[in-house]
């Protein structure tokens, strides 16, 4: 394997590259994904039946809650990436960790939020509104757990066999990843939550 | 310690957050429908540009152009999307 | 016995049952045979656990082929059942069942993976590369894309077929209508099948904008790998749509969710609104790599230079965007209103502009050329004019107030025929014969490769044109049958009879493929065209890391120039190559997706759960997994080269 010593680990190989450049390409599907839903959740917006309306069932709290988390989390991914590449693996360590602990939160945050609505009777199969509502949070939910896991998986290996280039890539890629899904939920945020509260 | 917080990244961090204040207004203040969505449009679309940009790094490398290539793209079929739906199901229905 | 009831078809007949046994003991001689010749090993080593793209190619295009034989015979009993006035043949619960799988089969189960047999075999040739991006990826590309296709399959002898139509409509699609599991299997398998194939749009990209051989720009990319190139764009971008889609009617179906319902705030209508978002992108996924083959073709057997490469890029790009807007044209008669309708009308009209562009560019490389009347050739030209009347009628079918009248009648019916096989299936079938040489080293017969495309186009003219006319005549789709009086029956028998033919054509092909094996010399060196680009300077068998040198590419052409210009492709010494190892785990994980998926067609909630476990236990595996590939050694490769270029007989 050819490694170029000028540029950061996570860039060293030429399987690098295409990695992260493939999973660009991945986030720019992931884009349609999240755009189709919000397309259907748009479209039923008001579509509630005999169902409870938006403005009804959102909290504003642990929507707060959930956002900040994962603001926050986006944050110190970023610092993780940067620890990394000044070579500090302890920290970069401990940055990931932060994130994944905030990950966590966020997932239980979310989870409340889901049994809160349940209660208030939108649930799942109460009307096209809840459906496009839980569909869509949940995907993105389904999304934070399997990167918590994901992330544990890459931390492990940190530990085990340090910060060499494939370590890195696959840090740097969730990074990626992570930082997408914050974007998503800033849509989310604006256009489910404030909107539907306007 | 100090170099593990770039400036670049704790400045994007605080002004996301200071983003995210703003757009709190359109539920804490009395707006219009349409300011409103004014607001989170502008509020939303900067976010992530500055996601994208400061923390995700998407122009460091001379893949640069396909990488935003994709993402302009990529926004530009989901808004195709999203607003020909609305056209055909909703407001032209 | 409660719970095997469920596994019953519930509308079964003497066909079904005799597919059954025939499927069994096919299935049984397959496994006996293997195992008689000791060949489990093999296959294990050799192709399942592959990741060489060519091998995986190859893979495509068996299913490819035996899909095309599934779909055609749906075709024929289709075309039987019709050609008389108040057959019964088929009841119409069996008809509706029939034209299901016809479509989803022929769109997603043969076109498909036919066009990505051609992207997994020429791409990394003709950009000069190793393999692709991602081997492993591509791998499980190809497993779940198989295992979904078989998912679909089962549903004839195991629970009943889908019959809501390709297109599965809500509120007909929905539990209420449909209530065995047919439309369970097309809402899973379709996922499947979908997730490989989205992963190649992003294997493909990846490839091409990155592993390029030193020199070729953009601009000097061989034609089909630009028109994979796009094609693959709209894939990454349009089959996440589906993904949702399908979700979301597996949910309605499953879960009693309401998205397409008609009651609880539901809309049928996002549902075909959706599905088109998809759908036409996904039409325009098959016609662009078909535009690319001809663009091979054309140049070759007209020994000129390809005219008009910029506005061919150009309008691929053009296309590529335009396909994405253009999708509310085939429910004009939905209800929205007349401004939708006119914004619509005329986007597609718009895509008909770039699409005459390259119509113009093959003819003006056609002028003045020394035309080969090759097969592949043959097929080109039949091409041309044939396709072009179909784009004219859907010209026709655009204009959203005439559609009034054509819409969901057998003149629609006939267009798209006439676009898609003319189209899509001349050009796999010319793709295939022209490349057929450098896959399998020998040459399909030239004479009964004349006689199938001929066939086929008599065959073709006659069973869809009458479609046009029955169809103004006001002949619905989806009909089982219809009375006397309507005065169908004799273009309906027309329409038979041409299918007939084209099943002669294609059983013409078969015999063609068995009389080549046995009687086509090998020693027809690596180029027989006398080709033009990067694929024809390999040796065939193309050994399997492609090229021991990588080439230097200085033009669109680069082969072509280093055969008559002088242009040195390889420069330099041969030096180890580093390859990817073979691994099970595409094909395991895959076979835990079939599990998954025939689980959720029969809401088995515990077998759901443990193949779930089985998921992600592999992709667990997966990332823990150290796998840096492995080296071939100078001495192994110049080995290689001497035997194959000792092979060759006529070396150049
Ligand atoms: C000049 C270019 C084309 C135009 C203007 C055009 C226009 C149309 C329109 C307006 C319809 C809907 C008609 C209706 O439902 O009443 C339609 C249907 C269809 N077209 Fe085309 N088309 C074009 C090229 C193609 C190509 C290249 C393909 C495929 C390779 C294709 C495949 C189809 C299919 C599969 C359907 C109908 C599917 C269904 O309803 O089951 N078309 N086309
Ligand atoms: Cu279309």
């Amino acid at each position: 394997m050819k490694v170029d010593n000028s540029l950061p680990l996570e860039y060293s190989t030429e399987e690098n590259n295409l990695k992260i450049l493939g999973f660009w390409i991945f986030i720019g599907a992931e884009i349609m994904l999240f755009a189709t839903l919000f397309t259907a959740y748009f479209t039923l917006e008001n579509r509630t039946g005999n169902g409870p309306t938006g403005a009804e069932i959102f909290e504003i709290t642990p929507v707060l809650i959930e956002t900040i988390l994962l603001l926050t989390s986006s944050f110190t991914i970023g610092l993780a990436i940067h620890a990394m590449r000044l070579n500090r693996k302890k920290a970069m360590m401990g940055f990931f960790t932060i994130t994944l602990i905030l990950g966590t939160a966020f997932l239980g945050v979310e989870i409340y939020e889901f049994t809160h609505y349940v209660h208030v009777g939108a649930g799942l199969q109460t009307s096209a509104f809840t459906a496009a509502l839980l569909t869509t949070l949940g995907t993105h939910g389904l999304h934070v757990t399997l990167g918590l896991f994901w992330g544990l998986f890459i931390l492990l290996q940190i530990k085990k066999r340090g910060l060499t280039p494939e370590t890195a890539n696959k840090s740097f890629i969730f990074s990626l990843y992570w930082h997408f899904l914050d974007i998503i939920w800033i849509f989310i945020f604006s256009f489910i939550y404030l909107k539907g509260m306007m | 310690m100090k170099e593990l917080f770039p400036l670049k990244q704790v400045m994007g961090f605080a002004f996301s957050l200071v983003l995210t204040v703003v757009a709190l207004m359109v539920y804490f203040t009395d707006m219009s429908y349409t300011m409103g969505m004014t607001v989170l449009l502008i509020t939303a679309f900067i976010q992530a540009g500055l996601q994208v940009v400061v923390f995700m790094h998407a122009g460091e490398t001379k893949d640069k152009r396909s990488i935003y290539v994709n993402i302009y793209y990529a926004l530009l079929i989901a808004l195709i999307t999203i607003f020909g739906t609305l056209l055909v199901l909703v407001w032209d229905m | 016995m409660d719970f095997f009831d469920r596994f019953a078809v519930p509308h079964p007949s003497f066909l079904i049952y005799a597919a059954m046994v025939g499927i069994g003991l096919t299935m049984l001689a397959v496994v006996v045979g293997i195992t008689y010749f000791k060949k489990w090993g093999y296959l294990w080593r050799e192709w399942i656990t592959t990741v060489d793209h060519k091998r995986i190619g190859i893979m495509y295009l068996l299913t490819a082929l035996l899909m095309l034989f599934r779909g055609g015979v749906d075709a024929i009993m289709m075309r039987y059942q019709l050609a008389m006035p108040e057959n019964t043949f088929l009841d119409s619960q069996h008809y509706n069942e029939v034209f299901t799988t016809h479509g989803v089969v022929m769109i997603l189960f043969m076109a498909m993976p036919f066009i990505i047999f051609f992207f997994n075999f020429l791409v990394p040739l003709q950009i000069g590369a190793r393999d692709v991006a991602f081997p492993r990826l591509n791998a499980l590309s190809f497993w779940l894309f198989f295992m979904g296709m078989g998912l679909f399959n089962l549903s004839f002898i195991i629970g009943g077929s889908p019959d809501a139509g390709w297109t599965s409509y809500f509120p007909l699609a929905g539990n209420e209508f449909s209530t065995s599991v047919g439309t369970n299997y097309y809402m899973i398998a379709i996922q499947i099948a979908g997730i490989g194939t989205l992963m190649t749009g992003i294997n493909f990209i990846t490839t091409i904008l990155k592993m390029r051989a030193p020199g070729m720009t953009l601009m000097k990319m061989p034609m089909f790998t630009w028109s994979a190139f796009i094609a693959n764009v709209i894939i990454v971008f349009a089959f996440p749509v589906l993904t949702v889609l399908l979700a979301m009617g597996t949910m309605d179906r499953l879960f009693g969710t309401n998205f397409f319902t008609t009651d609880n705030g539901g809309m049928d209508m996002l549902w075909a609104n959706l599905f088109w978002v998809w759908g036409h992108p996904e039409v325009y996924i098959l016609i662009l790599p078909a535009f690319g083959l001809y663009s091979e073709i054309i140049p070759t057997f007209a020994r000129r230079n390809l005219y008009g490469y910029k506005s061919m890029v150009a309008s691929m790009v053009v296309i590529s965007i335009l396909s994405f807007v253009v999708w509310a044209h085939h429910f004009f008669t939905m209800g929205q209103g007349p401004l939708t309708n006119s914004i619509f009308s005329i986007t597609t009209m718009a895509i008909a502009i770039p699409t005459g562009v390259k119509i113009f560019n093959w003819l003006f490389t056609l002028w003045k050329g020394k035309i080969q009347f090759t097969t592949p050739m043959l097929y080109s030209i039949l091409f041309i004019p044939l396709f072009t009347l179909g784009g004219v009628t859907g010209v026709m079918l655009a204009m959203s107030a005439a559609d009034y009248q054509y819409h969901n009648t057998m003149f629609l019916v006939a267009h798209f025929h006439n676009v898609i096989i003319p189209g899509v299936v001349y050009a796999m079938l010319a793709g295939m014969t022209f490349y057929w040489p450098k896959i399998f080293g020998f040459m399909l017969n030239e004479k009964l490769g004349k006689w199938t495309a001929w066939l086929l186009t008599v065959g073709f003219v006659l069973a869809f044109i009458p479609m046009y006319i029955t169809g103004l005549d006001g002949q619905a789709r989806r009909m089982y049958t219809y009375s006397e009086s309507t005065g169908f029956s004799l273009l309906n028998m027309v329409s038979f009879i041409g299918a007939a033919i084209m099943a002669i054509a294609f059983a013409l092909l078969v015999y063609n493929i068995y009389y080549s094996i046995r009687y086509s010399p090998r020693n027809i060196g690596s180029d027989p065209w006398d080709a033009r680009s990067l694929e024809w300077s390999t040796h065939t068998p193309v050994p399997e890391y492609n090229f021991a040198i990588t080439p230097q590419v200085a033009s669109t052409q680069a082969f072509w120039d280093s055969k008559k210009n002088g242009h040195e492709l390889f420069k330099g010494d041969i030096e180890k190559i580093h390859m990817p190892n073979n691994s099970g785990l595409p094909f395991i994980m895959s076979c835990m997706f079939f599990v998954f998926g025939f689980a959720m067609v029969f809401s088995i909630w515990p077998v759901v759960i443990v193949s779930l476990i089985g998921i992600l236990a592999c992709l667990v595996y997966r990332s823990f997994e150290q796998d840096h590939g492995r080296y071939i050694s100078v001495e192994e490769i110049k080995e290689t080269e001497t035997r194959l270029r000792g092979a060759k007989n006529e070396g150049r």
